[in-house]
């Protein structure tokens, strides 16, 4: 046992901390519903059941990756769930309003913001050509190509925290060259979604690990420190199946060649330094938000420093015309006036998944205002979860299910997190634990199937119209499909997770060790 | 903890049955009622603690206990609230 908190939580806007006495906050257990539902309490899941219909329909049947399209969804199917309503429908908004000032909400924003903000500024600091770099450095060939590409994008995906952006990075890089000097175009693609798994599922700065951490009333340094057994248990052997098959796969012919080092920049590799601060200021402790400034002071001091960017690439101020004030380093002339650069970018990247977030939560308040949520839990814990080992495998299970369904895989989490918390914690499955299990395959399914948000990304820019198969040549496009088998690392990580819930490897209780508190994410 | 014992937490296989002692005191998370009036239940895995002395609200909610007794052979206990330091997740 760690440390333990006397008080409730500290209210996010510096105010009293909300009781919640007024909407029944506490004791939702003991009370009836506040909000009737015409057709009873299963009728609270209609919002909810929406969108997942919707997100399923959009991702997974239309294969549309488009975070807008969702927050649509979900505008509509909490829209819809107010005219089921009996009664006064101000209760209905109401709830709305309290589902978005949770706690749980706020704290996954704030993380985003100032993750997008770093991430984006390693990007403009060429951290991709420091990687090319090392690839170039280390003389790597066809058949050691995909191992070597799992590792540089797993560390690249670590460091920016989106496994999304490491798959367009080295889709566009990396793949090309790779394929160009013999290696399997199957295989190297899987090799780089493996990479994108072990950054998502491990970086402090990914978008799932914050939102794992936040839900589970855990520290993000702590559960990536606690993460960090299953992720190398599942990288070690993908590493190795990958320079198996790397030596068993054959490549495709193809004429021409593109230098890596064209692209190769040493220096990029100063932001491994950027990375590390981040990692190793988190798990020691600090807030995520002081954890991340540190590492977007240093990234972008070697950004100046070194000249892999100009102080315009981080942030610029574009003006139509020349004046006074254009002489400045961030004051550019261009076309259209606006502000850009990559603090610009990274944060505004993740405007679409804050207003999805925030919807997200509020149907999920109104399915427990509603009943629906117990209701489901009841039938979780009385039928399904009954022992430690089985609510551990339905917990697994359960994301897999979602994430299976809902490819823009953070959607998929918010949605099944309160179940993951509610689940684990009666059995008083510690934080860390629950973190880890709700983020493994939130990573992995997000980058194994034909319609997975990582997978088609990665498969934009094979096909799209200046694509990779318009510069090169079908052979450099693969058919998402025939890539399932072989992104290794998410495989194992599913697996290493379902056997850890049969045997207890990394099991722990609430009283073996206590998550610390969430104040500091 | 320190930072490098964070990363060793928890390499181990875990029991669905923890065990305690008498004498411990530990954070549980309160999953149940009891069948006596004013019990409450920790559900800890598969283990029992039964605790005495809760508020009447303490259900979904983390409270330090003092261990009384610990029978291994059932994996059940006693305990007495000693104060609530957090609740649910969710």
């Amino acid at each position: 046992m760690t440390e333990t908190r006397d008080a409730a939580p500290p209210a996010t806007d510096g105010g009293e901390p909300p009781d919640g006495s007024e909407f029944g906050v506490g004791d939702q257990d003991s009370d009836g519903p506040r909000i009737e539902f015409r057709g009873g309490k299963w009728a609270s899941t209609v919002p909810l059941v929406f969108f997942i219909a919707w997100a399923i329909f959009q991702s997974g049947v239309l294969g549309i990756g488009d975070t807008n399209g969702l927050v649509v969804g979900a505008l509509i199917g909490t829209t819809l769930g107010m005219f089921l309503v009996r009664g006064d429908w101000k209760a209905y908004a109401d709830t709305i309003f309290e589902g978005m000032t949770q706690r749980v909400a706020a704290t996954a924003i704030v993380a985003w913001l100032w993750a997008g903000m770093f991430a984006e500024t390693l990007q403009v600091g060429g951290f991709v050509g420091g990687l090319i770099f090392a690839a170039d450095a280390l003389n790597v060939g066809a058949t050691t190509f995909p191992a070597a590409a799992f590792i540089l994008c797993g560390l690249l995906a670590t460091g920016i925290g989106t496994g999304y952006g490491a798959t367009v990075a080295f889709v566009t890089l990396f793949f090309p060259a790779g394929v160009l000097i013999g290696a399997n175009p199957v295989l190297l693609f899987a090799a780089i979604l493996s990479g994108a798994v072990f950054g998502d599922n491990l970086a402090p700065v990914s978008d799932t690990t914050i939102v794992s951490a936040v839900t589970q009333d855990a520290d993000i340094g702590g559960v990536v420190a606690s993460r960090f057994k299953y992720a190398i248990s599942a990288a070690i052997p993908a590493f190795a199946a990958y320079l198996i098959a790397g030596s068993v796969m054959s490549g495709v012919e193809l004429e021409g060649a593109v230098a890596l080092r064209e692209s190769a920049n040493a220096l990029g590799l100063v932001h491994l330094l950027s990375m590390g601060i981040v990692i190793l200021t988190a798990v020691a402790g600090r807030h995520i938000v002081e954890a991340i400034s540190w590492g977007l002071l240093v990234a972008i001091g070697f950004n100046l420093l070194f000249g892999l960017s100009s102080a315009s690439d981080i942030v610029a101020f574009t003006v139509t015309e020349a004046g006074a004030l254009s002489g400045l380093p961030v004051v550019v002339v261009g076309e259209t006036a606006g502000v850009g650069g990559s603090l610009y970018a990274g944060a505004v990247g993740f405007f679409p998944l804050i207003v999805l977030t925030l919807l997200i939560v509020a149907m999920a308040q109104i399915m427990i205002r509603g009943g629906g949520f117990e209701a489901i839990q009841t039938f979780l814990l009385d039928r399904v979860a009954t022992t430690v080992r089985r609510a551990e495998l339905t917990m697994v299970l359960g994301t897999a299910a979602i994430n299976g369904m809902i490819t823009i895989n953070t959607a998929a989490e918010i949605a099944i997190a309160p179940y993951v918390a509610r689940i684990g914690e009666k059995f008083n499955i510690n934080g860390y634990r629950r973190a880890n299990i709700l983020d493994a395959n939130t990573s992995a399914l997000g980058y194994i199937f034909p319609w997975a948000g990582g997978v088609l990304v990665g498969y934009q820019v094979m096909v799209g119209p200046d694509g990779l198969g318009a510069e090169y040549g079908p052979e450099m496009i693969v058919n998402p499909i025939e890539v399932v088998p072989y992104v290794f690392h998410g495989w194992f990580l599913v697996a290493i997770f379902i056997l850890a819930a049969i045997t207890g490897f990394g099991r722990e209780y609430i009283p073996d060790r206590v998550s610390e508190e969430v104040s500091r994410a | 903890m320190s930072a490098f014992e964070k990363f060793l937490a928890g390499w181990s296989f875990r029991g669905s049955k923890p065990d305690y002692a008498a004498g411990d005191v530990i954070e549980v998370m309160v999953t149940g009622e009891g069948d006596r009036s004013g019990e409450v239940v920790a559900r800890i895995g598969d283990s029992t603690l039964r605790i005495e002395g809760a508020p009447e609200d303490a259900l979904n909610t983390r409270i330090i206990v003092d261990v009384e007794s610990w029978d291994d052979a059932t994996h059940t206990g006693r305990a007495t609230y000693r104060k609530t330091v957090g609740e649910s997740a969710f």
